[in-house]
């Protein structure tokens, strides 16, 4: 229960920062892909830096453990990806 | 205290302020629920819920019994969850508004018509889904929280995205691009 809570909180600060940058627009979504509004790349690799070094010090703090990460499928992932892209380039996803 | 208020009213943030508060609920997710941010997955959940009520048969199949179980899980939570913080933001800064069609630019590219929008719309989410469902993850399940742990699948997933993003929205604006 406490997990469910949590989740919808967490959720909540999800949701406002994707609408305080911009990317519940259509514009941004495909700007991105004509290369005139970075803005969708500065959010997700800004998102990752800060994520990525937050849970490699947690880790090596002994804070945490990693849940489990995403299996590689060097077909699915890049052929999944690029059905993906097309739907997200139309609809502004 | 002015200044926070000053912040929560504004319309849009830069991207980088944006991310690192995604960064850092990305943290969180993991730290305090061992779980990782996503959305395409709980689609999948209510689809299977809804699917078990009107057609049994069909969605009785190893995906939608064990991959996507037909559970309220923690994904579809945090994506009520992500309604309710989209809405925060729109009111917030006072641009909410109830719309049916495209805005300005996509207007400007597919026209004024309003079943056009819904229907472009509805067919690009079944192929967004669909592509999600094979590669096992979206921009945020697979891309960002992939991404933080370093899976090799989010960088191909991401390159994958971009390559046909781009080809698409070629296509698309052709002249205009």
């Amino acid at each position: 229960m406490t997990n469910m809570i949590l989740a919808l909180f967490l959720g909540v600060f999800f949701g406002f920062s994707l609408n305080k940058a911009g990317l519940t627009r259509y514009n941004k979504i495909v700007n991105v892909f004509r290369f005139t509004d970075m803005a969708v790349l500065k959010f997700m690799l800004t998102a990752l830096v800060v994520s990525m070094s937050g849970l490699y010090v947690l880790r090596g703090l002994g804070l945490i453990t990693f849940p489990n990460v995403p299996g590689t499928y060097i077909a699915g992932n890049l052929i999944g990806g690029m059905i993906f892209g097309v739907g997200m380039a139309l609809t502004g996803y | 205290m002015n200044w926070l208020k000053e912040q929560f009213q504004k319309e849009l943030w830069s991207p980088y302020a944006a991310g690192v508060l995604l960064g850092i609920v990305g943290v969180l997710a993991v730290w305090l629920s061992d779980s990782l941010l996503g959305a395409s997955g709980a689609f999948e959940n209510l689809a299977g819920i809804l699917g078990k009520a009107v057609a049994p048969g069909l969605f009785d199949n190893m995906y939608f019994n064990f991959i996507m179980p037909p559970e309220i899980t923690w994904g579809v939570v945090l994506l009520i969850g992500v309604f309710f913080g989209g809405l925060l933001g729109a009111l917030s800064s006072k641009t909410f508004k109830l719309r049916v069609n495209g805005d300005e630019q996509w207007q400007r590219i597919f026209g004024p018509q309003t079943w056009k929008r819904w229907g472009i719309a509805f067919a690009g989410a079944i192929i967004l889904e669909y592509g999600a469902g094979i590669a096992g993850g979206c921009t945020s399940g697979l891309a960002i929280s992939g991404g933080m742990l370093l899976a090799p699948a989010a960088y191909l997933f991401i390159a994958g995205m971009f390559a046909s993003g781009i080809v698409t929205a070629l296509l698309v604006y052709g002249r205009r691009y």
